[in-house]
């Protein structure tokens, strides 16, 4: 459980999904590393769902890491601040309840936090497979750092 | 005239599913289901560590993460001969009931109310009237004209703003639908205290699992300890915690949820008389409370109904190789020994054979291979799976907590028994379970404190948990209810790796495609004669296909290569 009104950082996607994971991925480097500052969480959001608005109704600022099919070149980090769930980019895990109804069902319940989204270009279709491609690890550590400036500041 | 229109993908489900369905005057002739993306855990699961599979496995899936862990581990389990402790089955009942109670809520308000409920419609109700009708079924605190103007004002901001999100896709304005604009105002209304309410109920799987999403599990009991004086364990707290989550989810299923669903039911009679398809029901039951090994004392009890003949409950056994058999006459599968053949779970095969069309395509060769789904038999007998079935084997077993719930609704809505064979039967199914479950989940509670109470903490047994004292070679069934149906995963052990790994998911039961006979399974045979007013608006279809909460996820796997997201009808 997070500290009230801190930041979360959420990371989305499916590890079985090969670099669909990736925003797992992200939130397993951050864990690594040095502990974050106090009143920030790293949470591995894997394929939740509507389970996840509880712990993102108690973020004052939400930082969500998924990938994205976008046809950037892969392991691209595009850094997003969306306001309605329709500005993400094409949503990818094989949900249909997804990170943009999450996100609408979020603003519904009248909750307006600061939203940023790390979106990280994979190719796709993916294989299945629980690996992830070189290039798209790179992203990873890079949206990592860019996470890290970011909680920092 | 007859035309065959595709819904794809079908919306509100996790996963990807296509229907197609032939309409003829108005009303559907035949229909074709398919799964258009493909599985493949068991490929990913070959040569690891038993024990690490549920954490696999649990991936498959956002909405049902638990009961695959729960398969995976009493697969496990069941393999090596590892009985848990009686704490490790309580907790994991807990944790198995919570998620029912927080999945059927979800899949009422959030999944298929919007198939009965017009959202644009509540727009015009007036809201002291809503009051009125809200509070004359029930006390609910939400029910006052005040909450409900709110909640209108929010969404009237939501929708000006252009963003229907959620409430997109949706025929609004069909006739199909029927309530006045107030029970359109109460269901949106409780639609959002639903969605508050639920985020809370789920906390009972980062207690007991140490984290949500993704709850851990264990094999050979439940990875949490109990002392209640110590801050890192389940303490007093944390159980009191749990308690008053259980006694807020009573009060939301009987104040909020059952009332809602009769006072929707009222106004649609008419489905129980559609929608029924096939006439065979299986359930593999759970909630055991002596141990995972004798069913005969599981609280949902197994059993097998054919014809709805209800005077006759078929022993369903898992482990007989004749009973369930996997068959891909129809699917994008091929078996080495030929693929007429009907294969047993231990002796499953996942070789992929993509015969279909390259997308995009218009219409699939139904004459052919047309699904990513296997088709499961049970005996040869295509079989409905979910929480009719559920609620139909224990109600032909004589389970008085069901057998009272079910007498109560009926008797409310005055109909008989014979409309639980229908859309609005399988729908008002999903409202007893949970009535029952919720109520079920306090008794469990109160086990589990006793039990501590008495000093009695055990959690997790060593028994065979070193891979060294296995034997050679070892096989195993791990038979669970997931909130939409029948769930089991089967195990073969060889030389302390997985050999094979084989899961029969609910959507596969239901969602399947004809066997090699023509049988149909049970989302085709269920929309057979279902109305369809206006084929560029088939909101019938949808109604009986999320009668059956599909959840597509475990079924297949892999997302479209387009990445579509916008539900698309299309006509042929």
């Amino acid at each position: 459980m997070q500290e009230p009104r801190g930041t979360l950082v959420l990371g989305l996607g499916n590890t079985l999904m090969g670099d669909e994971g990736v925003g797992v991925r992200v939130v397993e480097l951050l864990l690594e590393g040095p502990p974050p500052p106090p009143g920030v969480t790293c949470l591995d959001g894997g394929t939740g769902s509507l389970v996840l608005l509880e712990p993102m109704q108690g973020a004052r600022r939400l930082l969500l890491v998924d990938a994205s099919a976008d046809g950037h070149p892969p392991g691209t980090v595009r850094r997003i601040i969306p306001r309605f769930a329709s500005d993400f980019p094409p949503s990818l895990s094989a949900h249909d309840i997804g990170l943009r109804d999450l996100l609408d069902s979020f603003y519904l319940l009248g909750e307006s936090p600061e939203v940023v989204l790390y979106a990280i270009s994979i190719p796709w279709p993916q294989e299945l497979g629980t690996g992830i491609a070189p290039e798209v690890e790179a992203g990873a550590a890079q949206a990592a750092a860019m996470i890290r400036e970011e909680w920092a500041s | 005239m007859s035309n065959r229109i595709v819904i794809d993908p079908v919306t509100r489900i996790e996963g990807h599913l296509r229907i197609e369905a032939v309409i003829e005057n108005g009303v559907v002739k035949d229909a074709f289901s398919a799964g258009t993306m493909v599985r493949g855990i068991e490929k990913i699961l070959k040569g690891r560590d038993p024990r690490d599979a549920w954490a696999f496995t649990e991936r498959v899936c956002g909405v049902c993460t638990t009961v695959h862990a729960l398969a995976s581990v009493r697969a496990v389990e069941d393999a090596l001969g590892i009985q848990v402790p009686k704490n490790a089955e309580l907790v994991r009942n807990l944790m198995f009931a919570a998620q029912y109670v927080q999945d059927h809520v979800v899949h009422f308000y959030h999944l298929h109310a919007l198939d009965w409920v017009d959202v644009v419609s509540m727009l015009k109700a007036n809201p002291v009237e809503a009051a009125k009708i809200a509070q004359s079924i029930s006390p609910w605190r939400n029910n006052t004209a005040g909450h409900f103007a709110a909640v209108q004002n929010r969404v009237k901001k939501f929708v000006e703003s252009g963003q229907l999100g959620i409430f997109a896709n949706g025929y609004w304005g069909h006739k199909a639908y029927k309530l006045p604009p107030e029970v359109n105002l109460l269901a949106v209304s409780h639609y959002l205290d639903a969605l508050e309410w639920q985020k809370d109920l789920v906390k009972i799987h980062a207690i007991f699992g140490g984290k949500n999403p993704h709850p851990n599990y264990l094999v050979g009991g439940v990875p949490c300890s109990f002392n209640l004086e110590e801050v890192n364990a389940i303490n007093t707290e944390r159980l009191n915690h749990v308690g008053s989550l259980i006694k807020q989810a009573i009060e939301f299923v009987e104040q909020v949820y059952v009332p809602d669903l009769l006072a929707v039911a009222g106004f649609y009679k008419d489905w129980a008389a559609i929608g029924g398809g096939l006439e065979n029901y299986l359930a593999y039951g759970d909630l055991p409370t002596n141990g995972y090994g004798d069913p005969s004392k599981f609280m949902l009890p197994r059993g097998a109904i054919l014809g709805r003949n209800l005077n006759e409950i078929h022993e369903v056994n898992g482990k007989n190789v004749e009973e369930i058999k996997e068959y891909i006459s129809h699917s994008w599968y091929s078996y080495a020994g030929g693929d007429a053949n009907g294969l047993h779970p231990w002796k499953g095969e996942t070789e992929f054979n993509f015969t279909g069309p390259k997308p995009p395509y218009t219409q699939l060769n139904v004459e052919g291979k047309y699904s990513w789904l296997k088709t499961p038999r049970w005996k040869d007998h295509p079989m409905e799976v979910g929480p009719l079935s559920r609620m139909l084997v224990a109600y032909a077993k004589g389970v008085t907590d069901v057998k009272e719930v079910v007498g109560a609704v009926l008797k409310k809505l005055d109909v008989p028994i014979t409309v639980l064979f229908s859309t609005l039967g399988r729908t008002a199914a999903r409202g007893v379970e949970t009535q029952v479950v919720a109520h079920w989940m306090k008794g469990i509670y109160d086990d589990l404190i006793t039990n501590i109470k008495n000093n009695e903490l055990r959690t997790h047994t060593r028994y065979r948990w070193d891979p060294a004292t296995w034997p050679a070679e070892a096989q195993g069934v791990g038979m669970t209810e997931a909130p939409r149906g029948a769930l089991a995963h089967w195990i073969k052990i060889k030389d302390q790796k997985i050999d094979n790994y084989q899961l029969v998911v609910p959507s596969t039961w239901n969602a399947s495609p004809r066997d090699g006979k023509g049988q149909r399974s049970a989302y085709e045979a269920s929309l057979i004669g279902t109305p369809v007013a206006n084929p560029e608006q088939p909101v019938e279809i949808l109604r009986t296909i999320h009668s059956f909460d599909p959840c597509i996820a475990c079924a297949v796997h892999v997302y479209d290569p387009e990445g579509k997201q916008v539900h698309q009808v299309s006509f042929y």
